[in-house]
């Protein structure tokens, strides 16, 4: 990442100077913008694999993602929007929301273009970014620690005590005794319920699970 | 892994960019209480997912009444359970600056004087995605907007029934709709008496001869004829007289316009007022965008309407606004409705045009080229434009 931002500012300076020598102040001007557009793809591509996750997890609690992805917004006025979904309960730290920013400013800025390209090849670029679901290894769940999970995570979705709401019933579900299924859905998502493989560790869906079985 | 990456890709295509939903035909992303997803080619063009807000492509608005399933649908947290809006469930309360605190039930409502009204419905941020510099909210471009059949009673009649106090100033309207998150403000508006008071107020249950649909606010919604849908609460349950305008988000920041015009791009701040009346505009639902129509005769039409003004004039040019002629105003002539117009353009030369249209009401009124930029992009009404070729 900060070997592709390099890059980029050599390029810049690079463009500045054959502008400012050849033609002057026009053609500087437009060649800071074709290198500060692609500073910004650099920036959206390299914060995507994060951000993305986040824009799943957390920011799709009250509404689809699409609301997101269509706003073209400059950099303080995706402050003011994340700051005020933080304020109205997207679960989210100082640190993921300066991401989010960051990410958004980056990608959803008021040059964009209104179709913009998937972020297929973005994704692909990207370092991994899923925890390798063997690496951890079998883990055994603490009840007492997933109640305070389930509640910042999931409890907009599937309601006070698992008792369901937008998503289904979880208190007494057939599937908290299938294990493998419980995994799969809560580590991968399955349509409208978000993956929460990169957001959890297996110690806190194991928590989580441990205190559903409970309910 | 390698699994678990694609999955979320595909994850990541569904929930990002219309763009990629609309092109690859990815199944959009479902959830309970939500309409069947539809592409461009459907009877609505999708803004957001979930909670579900669509717009009508203006090629559905040349009949004079847009059906109910292609109405424009818009809300903030989605329609309340089924079973809350039940008419064995639901209750409407009118409480408040009241001399007798009321409750209605469906069947009570039957039994009041019938009333109806053809009236445009109009999203107050429709157009928003015209403003430059771009402003924060629902994209919507053209069609969340609709004309109408609504009957139900008159708002006035049920406030009489509670016997309104001489301290009263401004009526409260909140539906059963409620956000996922508690700690997300509820969608709670008012409306000063007098428009309560309005004989042309009223709480419909029936939209275009058919008991309102759930997406449009079943069991009861506020009609409030020339003025903006914000006021227009659906799933209605209570009524609350007060001295003061409402409380709360939705309606001390949003749906707000500052009093004194900003500079583009500003933030808002200072004074501002409540969106209430709609502004005079105009739309042209024949030709459409990038239409190739031969030369000859060409009827360009569309329709005009105005907040609580009459549409006395539509004019169209293809010079890019130079030079103006008049459309011929056709069709049924209803107090709130839409007006439809017409045009026959003798299209002479081949080549691409652009189509504008206006609108002029009667107090003369009329739609500027571009509406002037606000903090929340409402109200846009800037000439209706449209792009055609011409084949020889
Ligand atoms: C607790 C619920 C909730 C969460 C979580 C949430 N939002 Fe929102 N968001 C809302 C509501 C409510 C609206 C207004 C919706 C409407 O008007 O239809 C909204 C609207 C928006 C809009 C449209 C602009 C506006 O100001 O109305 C954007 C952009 C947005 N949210 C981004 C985000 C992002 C980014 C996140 C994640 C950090 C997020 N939201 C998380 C509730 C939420
Ligand atoms: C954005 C809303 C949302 C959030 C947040 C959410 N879920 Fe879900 N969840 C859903 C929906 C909707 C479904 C149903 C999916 C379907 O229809 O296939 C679901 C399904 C499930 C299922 C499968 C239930 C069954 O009967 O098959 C499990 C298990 C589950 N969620 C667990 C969780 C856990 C654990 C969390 C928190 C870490 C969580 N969910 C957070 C919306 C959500």
């Amino acid at each position: 990442m900060s070997v592709r931002r390099e890059t980029v500012g050599v390029r810049r300076e690079k463009g500045l100077a054959i502008g400012l020598l050849l033609f002057g102040g026009f053609l500087s001007i437009a060649m800071t913008a074709a290198a500060q557009e692609e500073d910004l793809a650099t920036v959206s591509a390299a914060l995507a694999p994060r951000a993305e996750v986040l824009i799943i997890a957390r920011c799709s609690v009250c509404h689809s993602p699409d609301l997101v992805a269509q706003q073209r917004l400059p950099r303080a006025r995706w402050e003011a929007t994340v700051e005020k979904m933080k304020h109205w309960g997207a679960e989210i730290s100082k640190d993921e929301a300066d991401v989010l920013v960051r990410y958004l400013s980056a990608r959803y800025h008021p040059g964009a273009p209104d179709h913009l390209p998937p972020l297929e090849s973005e994704v692909r670029q990207a370092e991994p970014f899923t925890q390798d679901s063997v690496a951890e290894g079998p883990v055994t769940g603490v009840a007492a620690r997933g109640a305070g999970i389930f509640e910042h995570n999931c409890q907009a979705c599937h309601g006070t005590n698992a008792i369901g709401g937008h998503g289904p019933k979880l208190a007494k579900n057939p599937i908290l005794k299938h294990e493998d299924l419980f995994w799969e859905t809560v580590l991968h998502g399955r349509g409208p319920m978000p993956a929460w493989g990169s957001v959890l560790s297996h110690q806190e869906i194991a928590d989580v699970h441990a205190w559903l079985s409970t309910r | 892994m390698t699994l678990s990456r694609r999955v979320l890709l595909e994850r990541l295509l569904q929930g990002l960019g219309v763009a990629a939903i609309v092109n690859r035909h990815v199944p959009v992303v479902q959830a309970a209480g939500e309409e069947l997803a539809r592409n461009e080619s459907g009877p609505l063009t999708i803004r957001v997912t979930r909670p579900f807000d669509a717009e009508t492509p203006v090629r559905e608005f040349r009949p004079f009444l847009t059906p109910n399933h292609r109405f424009f649908v818009r809300s903030h947290f989605g329609p309340p359970p089924p079973d809350a809006i039940s008419e064995a469930n639901w209750t409407l309360r009118v409480g408040g600056l009241v001399e007798r605190s009321q409750e209605f039930r469906l069947k009570d409502l039957r039994q009041m004087e019938v009333v109806t009204i053809t009236a445009v419905v109009q999203c107050s941020g429709n157009g928003r995605a015209f403003h430059r510099p771009k402003v924060p909210g629902v994209q919507w471009e053209r069609g969340a907007v609709g004309n109408a059949e609504w009957t139900g009673v008159r708002l006035r009649d049920l406030l009489a029934k509670a016997g309104v106090q001489a301290s009263a100033r401004h009526v409260q309207l909140q539906g059963a709709d409620r956000p996922v998150v508690a700690s997300v403000p509820l969608f709670i508006r008012s409306i000063p008496l007098e428009k309560a008071l309005h004989p042309d107020t009223v709480l419909a249950y029936e939209m275009n001869g058919r008991p309102l649909p759930l997406l449009h606010g079943a069991p009861l919604r506020v009609i409030t004829p020339g003025w903006m849908a914000d006021s227009c609460m659906k799933w209605l349950t209570e009524i609350t007289v007060q001295a003061e305008e409402s409380k709360g988000y939705y309606m001390q920041t949003a749906y707000r316009m500052p009093a004194i015009p900003v500079e583009p791009g500003a933030a808002a701040s200072g004074k501002s007022i409540p969106v209430e009346a709609m502004v005079v505009k105009s739309l042209i639902a024949a030709p459409q965008e990038g239409e190739t129509v031969k030369s000859g005769p060409v009827t360009i039409q569309g329709m005009a309407w105005s907040g609580e003004a009459k549409v006395v004039k539509v004019e169209v040019s293809l010079d890019e606004g130079k030079t103006w002629e008049p459309a011929r105003l056709v069709g049924e002539d209803r107090p709130y409705a839409w007006r439809q117009w017409q045009l026959i353009w003798k299209a002479k030369t081949a080549g691409t045009f652009t189509i504008l249209c206006r609108a002029t009401d009667a107090r003369g009124e009329q739609q500027p080229a571009m509406t002037p930029w606000n903090p929340s992009g409402f109200l846009w009404n800037g000439w209706d434009r449209v792009s055609v070729t011409v084949t020889a």
